[in-house]
């Protein structure tokens, strides 16, 4: 399958099953176009009028050859390897997402997991449950070696107590059970001091700090009980963290909804506060709620995912660069093709534990009791759930068949899936579109970089 | 060539006979948390990449 577009000064033509990327003239992108409607002269009648014959017989020669090498035209042979991975890795499990904390000192009313609750009432996880899930973790782990453990909630500082507990009970048994544990921890900052900073940027080796840009954007939901917005008091926080942190892996994360579709905005803002790794993620909410992305807003947002790029490649250009979480594409080393068909872990590599032990597919099934797959004192009993997580995989999404993106999302999140078609192995289609338009621009990001590398190392 | 000019990128199909080690991260762990991404992940063999 072949993929071709124009964007930010580039035809790129990408050849889906060998992720073979090629940037290519006018002519070239024609002919690839047409390659397939016939032989060379066929191709040579339909653009004819509009090329030399001279230059669309050396592309045809140029697009056989690589064909030949595997680098165009590509098939799909991996069908049949679809569920191998999940398969040989089966029953074991490499990372949890913690719920310590099934509160949240913030009331934000876009909270996809209802104010922290999850439907449920208030909780927080006591150590007992938080060591056995570590334990449970190491005994479902196999010979894998990085384990990861994701702090979350609610909003897990409300039981710090817990938090610094857990971790140094890992640390306690991670060399003799021969596994390195890699923890995260998801906040909304209003609880981080001195002492909280300090232990996050020894022990996380990610932190994802919950911000949403400008301040009457954030403001407008990131409100505390009385309605009082955060953002003077957590940005001043996350500053001091991230300059603490030395250069360790952070996210700034934000929402955006239909009332800030300007979101390069958002994030212009977050740069001008001197943070650089960021994410803006698309809101998750239920149909018909007053925050939901409309199909109106949709053209707005693929332009402004477009903004972005062009933002990050004139910053690179200026040697001020950024990440975006979604355009890190590493075209040398990304994934392997086994866990790009394998789709998303939940269910079967990645569980979350509620603050009473109970394990669920992922954080966005929390709540859900149907998706209970068990608990971390006698493990997954809910065979049913594990096997349709299981068999869960980008070729078990029939509406992922002619879809070129389909090696990059790995057939999208079975959370998103399940609340836009009430089926694990739907897909969100929205969610599709904005992802489609995100690799697009990831890919251009990716090779506007290389030019520009290119053309410092020239002057 | 002249029309043509081809990226280094992994190739995938090469991937599928070493790859699979299943070293890596989960998919929205310790990110995003709210949509599945695949391609911005790193991979973790590090024979592989050797």
């Amino acid at each position: 399958m072949i993929h071709q577009f124009k964007l930010g000064g580039f035809n790129v033509v990408l050849d889906v099953f060998s992720g073979g990327i090629h940037i290519v003239d006018d002519v070239a992108y024609d002919v690839i176009e047409n390659f397939e409607k016939g032989d060379e002269n066929r191709v040579v009648g339909i653009l004819s009028g509009k090329y030399a014959e001279e230059d669309i017989r050396e592309c045809y020669s140029q697009v056989s050859a690589l064909k030949g090498e595997g680098k165009l035209f590509t098939p799909d042979t991996y069908a049949e390897m679809a569920g191998e991975l999940k398969e040989k890795t089966g029953g074991v499990i490499k990372a949890l997402c913690l719920h310590v904390a099934h509160t949240c000192n913030l009331n934000c009313e876009y909270c996809f997991a209802s104010q922290g609750k999850y439907h449920g009432e208030r909780a927080v996880m006591s150590f007992s449950v938080a060591k056995r899930a570590m334990d449970f973790l190491v005994e479902n782990s196999g010979k894998r070696r990085n384990l990861e453990v994701d702090f979350f909630g609610g909003e897990p500082l409300m039981n710090f107590d817990v938090v610094k507990k857990t971790v140094e009970y890992a640390r306690s048994i991670e060399k003799e059970k021969n596994k390195n544990f890699r923890f995260t921890l998801t906040t909304n900052g209003v609880l981080l001091d001195d002492e909280v900073i300090d232990f996050c940027n020894k022990e996380m080796s990610n932190v994802v700090l919950s911000l949403d840009g400008r301040k009457e954007v954030h403001d407008r939901y990131r409100v505390d009980y009385s309605g009082n917005g955060s953002w003077e008091k957590i940005v001043p926080k996350f500053k001091k963290l991230v300059e603490k942190r030395g250069g360790k892996n952070y996210y700034m994360r934000g929402t955006f909804t239909h009332f800030n579709t300007d979101f390069t905005e958002d994030i212009k803002e977050m740069l001008d506060l001197g943070f650089t790794e960021l994410s803006m993620e698309p809101v998750v909410c239920a149909k018909g709620d007053k925050n939901e992305l409309t199909d109106a807003d949709l053209p707005v947002l693929l332009g402004q995912y477009e903004k972005l790029a062009e933002m990050m490649i004139e910053r690179d250009k200026r040697g001020k660069p950024f990440t975006f979480y979604h355009y890190m594409l590493d075209l040398k080393g990304g994934p392997c093709v086994y866990k790009r068909i394998s789709g998303c872990g939940s269910g079967t590599e990645y569980m979350a534990v509620t603050p009473w032990g109970d394990l669920y597919p992922c954080h966005q099934f929390v709540g859900e009791e149907k998706f209970r797959l068990g608990d971390i004192y006698s493990g997954v009993t809910n065979e049913k759930i594990r096997e349709e997580f299981r068999n869960c995989n980008v070729y078990a999404r029939r509406d992922c068949d002619g879809c070129w993106a389909k090696l990059y999302c790995s057939g999208g999140c079975a959370a998103n899936a399940y609340h836009a078609t009430g089926s694990v192995k739907g897909v969100y289609k929205y969610g599709c579109e904005l992802f489609r338009k995100r690799i697009e621009c990831a890919i251009v990001v990716a090779l506007a970089k290389m030019r520009n590398a290119r053309e410092n190392a020239d002057s | 060539m002249k029309h043509i000019e081809t990226i280094e990128t992994r190739n995938l199909c090469e991937s599928a006979k070493n790859g699979g080690c299943g070293e890596c991260q989960t998919s929205c762990q310790s990110a995003c948390k709210t949509s599945c991404g695949i391609a911005n992940q790193k991979c973790e063999n590090v024979k592989e990449n050797d």
